[in-house]
């Protein structure tokens, strides 16, 4: 084991530095721009902004289930005493950090629904549902009142983990008082329970109530597991991003990427591995109220979307990230990041889109600029708090085991 | 050897694991509790050799198995068996990948524990075919018949993932030995000895070639044992979850079962490890630290488990299916309403107790609570197992389940057959992995020295 | 190997000392091992190596050893068994007996993932233990350095590096000083035993194991000889009470004394003298036995429709339980009969064709009698096929008959133009 008593290249560049408010305002005037041009759209579209919503969820969803990701990954590298990961923590604190912009965007949806927009969850009509046996059944759970609620207490315990970790941290860099590395890791124990309890049910009120007879109970490990491997694959990228401006470059080493490319490929796994036991249960039992789910994605043209999954988002990066030449090579393993990141975005869109139209693949322009939008403001919000602190945790008791950190 | 005169020198080091380690298998005598143990357990094994003799000349109906819960205790002691046996290459493997090194000090037991539970594990369901002998019919080969097993089946399945399961455990195990039977073939006095164990160490000679392919071995066998793990359970889960029975068929089973298998394997670990460290004069190997650890992912997959069947109980409702709903009500509140909370004691109550501190360091407390968790552990299979099967759909198949006295003895026996191998096991091969263990020292880094 | 034995051989023979195998050198650390070992290899060496206690990390560049091939031959085993397994699935559930379970398509493969992803494992893992010792050259019990003592602490707390005299560059005194100016703290010559003999494995070691490996082929020769003849005597029963159960069927009688169940040894109790049970009053003959009084009934009975639902239901009923053998056309061909022809059954006979003059000419009722009772091997489907339905194949019979014999008058006259 390595003692751990390598220090920070003296010439290092830690500081975001001009990079931080040019990244931000960049990112923020693309944001608001691409959001304008999406609500233009879905004004225009001429169906009550039914469309908008889908497709402004489908980015909402990409950018929060990062967020979350991040969430899990900072709180968790405390649980277990992870050292390795020390030198990209602040990165994932960032990433976590724009969980109030998060519950900002989230307001968009949950605003209109109290309003008495029924276009986004079918549940939401009233007529609709007590209509249908099974969903007049949920009505004590799916109501609009009760949803506004959850939402807010999700996001509550979110943004108070990510404030607390995230202010802990900081304030670690400014004093070296490494007492507040062990509180961290106290409080991380029931942080991370919080995490899955409200992540799992949050899981089962965005996504699961879209359709609102079907339910699964993994779904929630389902969107989990597909928020992690969206993680790894930004956080290298963010990592290439930032050496190749000149940040970091001595402290971010090939054998971190390594590591970091391994958890992705155990992600694209324990992804395939959820996704597969989800499908094969259903499919296998043959239950209607079940099954139509899943019938809504391999009858007609959504076959092709579900088999793109099965061997774009599964099998393809699979079997390349097996080897470590291909983890260890920063071309390929940035070419697998971008690739997993878009199929995580198909992911969702598989998941939402088939409620509005599962006859076609009801592709619209505003599914782009909607994403892209929510993604210049999340850019925008991390690049504004990366650019007030390290880019490293300095102080942080396991740096040194981490700079030293090599595979063997 | 440079500061030789503050710390130990590296190579006092080294041999003082080698003597620790070796001491177990080379002291003439074991100590007395060994003897005793051993004892119950033949007397143990006696039962189940006896129930298997009565149930084979007799027939299942021996069994308190009726039409309605025809899978009943034998499929439960299986399940709770093979769950068992999670923790050893979960040690093993992922703890490996992980590189986890205080998985050194326990992972050879583990990996041992694994292989016999899976034994046990076997027992049941060739027994519950009533005719052992034709299980052979489970392996596809050509015959005058004409047939050929029927791959879309889950208990198809369940032969392939536990035998594959049990195979790679055991390459695993032997693979990770050899070097330790090595070390003990060259200390060995006897004769007999050192035919022995010189046979099955291969002539391993340390050689740095070999050392070179035998960790990639060991990586790769690591590597494949680790999804492998996240199958087999996920496999048994899937034998209940792929039927339409209300309560069992749920999609979070395959995770939930996994979790389930880990917390009951880690438990059953530091069942057997704590008070074998104190038994062989352990301490210094098997350290506290590594104790602790154990009781952490205890805890933790425990509140997994929690977690899981809150998420159960919750779809259950959410599904607005009348039956699933009625499941569930009836294992709370039903007439096995007893199994169903000893479960939730043992498996989301009690673990909770290892968030204190003082239950992660003292022997009795956390064997207490382990053996609490091994309980509900068998319970919760119980609990799925009855409570789904004695409900089903048509309250004119409804029906209750008592065990006889011989599905007490086989379980009680299968226990026998378990701690007898695992007390052989104990006295005759190295139940630390001296070799691993070296490597994890300070000492075995070439930087030390310079430093 | 050990001390012991050393003792029992005097280290010269009577010819001195044997060939020399080797110089073995000591090192105290891990560390002083690697730039040993590092000044070895610089001197150009290649038959020589380190040995150590547990894998040193650093010695592998420092001996400039290349990657293993290992991770390739364990990744082509597991496609190997990943392709394998998908075809033994295909040809046993798809190919040479396709058999359909609970509507899952013969070869289903979500059904299947579990199996295959098992054999993929199975195969890879056996591959990389197997793949380790084979590479390693491994089991080779004995090894002339297991001569020397002092190797004994290779497996404890030991350093070494060996370099063998087969080395092309081999120079005993050049070795002897490279190895010791690299720092090591003992130097020994290690030499084959005199005896050549006593380099092979022992005759009656090699004789035990040719032996046994004989002897583990007997029980697969009896198993080859059972598959290709044939014996007179009835199977051993191993537990006769399980092969030849008490037991009987409705309406036997069991012959035991004390019958648990009733006295006269009957399982079940006859309907009391006189009384019918409900819904079993079928005093319509025309429509319960196909007869209009004594005669086979000539026409069909007033409860059928004769419409095309009607026909519709026969003709999906005589799929379900008619063309397995007598086919979809009738002819008799039915896949039974086609599987019959390629097990190349002794006891079969094909079915009858229903377009034989001796079906056609037969009245509906007698038609609905024999799917009612059967007919020589045919047996009787009264317990799976209700009245109507009966009827209704009937009825898909007749058109099914009519369809060979069709002229054109029977085609619609709208239609009749499509025909030359």
């Amino acid at each position: 084991m390595s003692s751990g008593t390598r220090q920070l290249h003296p010439d290092e560049n830690i500081k975001l530095g001009k990079l931080g408010p040019h990244v931000f305002r960049i990112a923020l005037t693309t944001g608001v721009l691409f959001l304008i041009l999406t609500l233009v759209m879905g004004l225009l579209a001429g169906d009550d902004m039914t469309r908008f919503f889908f497709s402004y969820l489908v980015g909402f969803s990409f950018f929060l289930t990062l967020a979350l990701g991040a969430l899990f990954f900072s709180t968790i590298q405390h649980l277990v005493r992870a050292t390795w990961s020390v030198v990209v923590r602040r990165l994932t604190e960032a990433m976590m950090g724009t969980l109030p912009l998060m519950f900002g965007l989230s307001l968009v949806i949950i605003i209109p629904m109290l309003l008495g927009h029924t276009g986004l969850y079918a549940w939401s009509d009233l007529a609709y549902a007590e209509d249908n046996y099974f969903v007049s059944q949920k009505l004590g759970y799916l109501n609009v009142p009760f949803f506004a609620l959850r939402i807010i207490i999700y996001f509550a315990v979110w943004i108070a983990i990510a404030h607390y970790f995230l202010t802990r941290s900081v304030q670690q860099d400014q004093t070296g008082d490494t007492s507040i590395a062990a509180r961290m890791r106290a409080v991380s124990a029931p942080a991370v329970i919080a995490f899955a309890i409200t992540t799992n049910w949050a899981a089962y009120d965005i996504w699961m109530s879209l359709e609102p007879e079907w339910f699964s109970s993994i779904f929630g490990v389902y969107i989990f597991a597909g928020a992690m491997v969206a993680l790894f694959a930004a956080l290298i990228l963010v990592c290439m991003g930032l050496q190749k401006r000149g940040r970091l470059t001595r402290t971010i080493t090939t054998e971190h990427y390594h590591d970091l490319g391994k958890f992705l490929f155990a992600f694209v796994f324990f992804w395939g591995y959820i996704a597969f036991s989800q499908y094969m249960l259903i499919w296998y039992a043959n239950i209607p109220e079940e099954t139509i789910w899943y019938q809504m994605r391999i009858e007609g043209p959504w076959m092709y979307v579900t088999l793109a999954l099965l061997f774009l988002h599964f099998a393809f990066p699979f079997t390349c990230l097996l080897s470590r030449h291909t983890k260890r090579r920063r071309s390929t393993l940035a070419f697998f990041c971008a690739w997993l990141l878009v199929m995580h975005w198909i992911d969702l869109y598989w998941i939402i889109l088939p409620t509005y139209d599962d006859g076609t693949i009801p592709f619209h322009l505003m599914d782009i600029t909607a994403t892209l939008g929510i993604g210049g403001l999340f850019v925008a919000v991390a690049a504004h708090l990366l650019g007030r602190v390290d880019l490293v945790p300095t102080k942080d008791p396991g740096l040194g085991e981490s700079l030293e950190f090599e595979n063997y | 050897m440079s500061s030789a005169s503050e710390a130990k020198h590296p190579a006092q080091e080294f041999n003082q694991i080698t003597e620790t380690v070796a001491d177990v298998i080379e002291r003439p005598k074991p100590p007395k509790a060994w003897y005793v143990a051993f004892g119950i357990a033949l007397a143990m094994l006696g039962l189940l050799a006896v129930s298997v003799y009565h149930l084979l000349t007799t027939g299942v109906g021996v069994w308190g198995n009726n039409n309605a819960i025809a899978w009943a205790w034998p499929i439960t002691n299986f399940v709770f068996w093979v769950g068992i046996g999670h923790a050893g290459t979960l040690i093993s493997a992922i703890l490996f990948l992980m590189r986890q090194s205080w998985r050194t000090s326990i992972n050879r037991s583990a990996e041992a524990m694994t292989i016999f539970a899976v034994m046990c594990a076997g027992l049941f369901p060739i027994l519950h075919t009533g005719r052992p002998w034709m299980a052979y019919w489970m392996i596809p080969h050509p015959n005058e018949m004409l047939m050929w097993p029927q791959f879309r089946s889950p208990l198809m399945w369940d032969v392939f993932a536990v035998t594959t399961y049990a195979t790679v455990s055991m390459l695993f195990w032997y693979l990770g030995m050899v070097p330790d039977l090595a070390t003990v073939r060259d200390r060995a006095k006897s004769k007999v000895r050192q035919i022995v164990y010189g046979i099955l160490a291969l002539g391993w000679n340390g050689s740095a070639r070999q050392w070179h392919r035998y960790e990639r071995g060991y990586l790769l066998l690591a590597a494949l044992a680790t999804p492998l793990v996240l199958s087999v359970h996920s496999v048994v889960s899937f034998d209940f979850a792929v039927s339409k029975i209300p309560g069992w068929h749920t999609t979070i089973f395959p995770p939930y079962f996994v979790a389930g298998a880990i917390f009951s394997g880690f438990a059953m670990v530091l069942t057997l490890m704590v008070p074998a460290r104190w038994l062989f004069g352990l301490k210094d190997i098997i350290k506290e630290s590594h104790i602790d650890v154990m009781c952490k992912i205890t805890l933790a997959t425990g509140l997994m488990v929690g977690f899981s069947y809150g998420a159960e109980i919750f779809i259950a409702w959410y599904s607005g299916n009348l039956f699933e709903q009625y499941a569930f009500l009836n294992r709370a509140v039903g007439p096995m309403a007893w199994g169903f909370w000893i479960m939730v004691t043992c498996n989301v109550l009690l673990p909770n107790l290892f968030w204190f501190k003082k239950f992660r360091t003292n022997p009795f407390l956390i064997v207490g609570v382990c053996l609490f968790v091994n309980v509900g552990m068998w319970f919760e299979r119980f609990v799925i197992i009855m409570t789904s099967l004695s409900r089903p759909w048509i309250p004119a198949a409804w029906a209750d389940f008592t065990p006889t006295f011989w599905d007490a003895a086989t379980l009680i026996g299968s226990f026998g057959l378990f701690f007898t191998l695992f007390l052989l096991f104990i006295r005759f091969a190295p139940m630390v992995a001296m070799a691993e263990y070296k490597a994890t020292l300070p000492a075995a880094h070439a930087g030390h020295q310079k430093g | 190997m050990t001390t012991e034995n050393q003792s029992d051989i005097p280290e010269t023979g009577p010819g001195g000392e044997g060939p020399l195998h080797g110089v073995l050198a000591e090192y105290e650390t891990p560390g002083e091992l690697i730039e040993a070992a590092k000044a070895v290899r610089d001197a150009g060496y290649t038959k020589w190596d380190c040995h150590s206690p547990f894998p040193v990390h650093g010695l592998d560049p420092a001996m400039g050893i290349r990657p293993t091939v290992l991770p390739l031959l364990v990744f082509a085993a597991g496609i190997a068994g990943l392709g394998g397994s998908i075809l033994l699935v295909w040809w046993m559930n798809a190919h040479n007996w396709p058999w359909i379970v609970a509507g899952m398509p013969a070869f289903s493969l979500p059904a299947n993932i579990p199996i295959l992803f098992e054999s993929t494992i199975l195969l890879a893992g056996i591959t990389a233990f197997f793949g380790v010792w084979a590479l390693n050259r491994l089991p080779k019990l004995w090894n002339p350095l297991f001569k020397s003592d002092r190797f004994l602490k290779a497996t404890d707390n030991g350093f070494f590096i060996s370099i063998e005299a087969a080395d092309p560059q081999f120079e005993r005194d050049k070795a002897e000083t490279l190895l010791k100016d690299a720092g090591a703290t003992a130097v020994e010559a290690i030499h084959l035993d005199p005896d050549p003999t006593r380099w092979q494995i022992p005759r009656p070691i090699l004789a035990f194991i040719v032996i046994t490996a004989i002897l583990g082929l007997v029980p697969f020769a009896f198993i080859a000889k059972a598959r290709v003849t044939h014996g007179d005597q009835p199977r051993i029963h191993v537990f006769p009470d399980m092969d030849f159960q008490v037991k009987a069927d409705t309406q036997q009688r069991l012959v035991i004394d004390d019958s648990p169940v009733f006295r006269d040894g009957q399982v079940t109790r006859p309907p009391v003298e006189g009384t019918v049970p409900r819904g079993q009053l079928r005093q319509d003959d025309h429509f319960y036995r196909g007869l209009e009084g004594d005669e086979w009934a000539t026409t069909f009975p007033a409860q059928l429709d004769i419409d095309t639902s009607t026909m519709d239901r026969g003709h999906e009923q005589y799929n379900v339980y008619c063309a397995p053998c007598h086919g979809e056309d009738g002819l008799g061909g039915g896949p039974i009969h086609e599987r019959a022809l390629e097990i190349q059954s002794p006891e079969w006979l094909m079915p009858t064709s229903i377009h034989d003059q001796n079906v056609t000419r037969q009245p509906h009722g007698q038609l609905y009698n024999t799917i009612s009772h059967g007919i020589r091997t045919m047996p009787g489907y009264r317990a799976q096929i209700d009245e109507e339905d009966r009827w209704a194949i009937v009825l898909y019979l007749r058109a099914l008959q009519r369809s060979q014999k069709a002229l054109p008058d029977d085609v619609p006259p709208e239609e009749r133009a499509q025909i030359r």
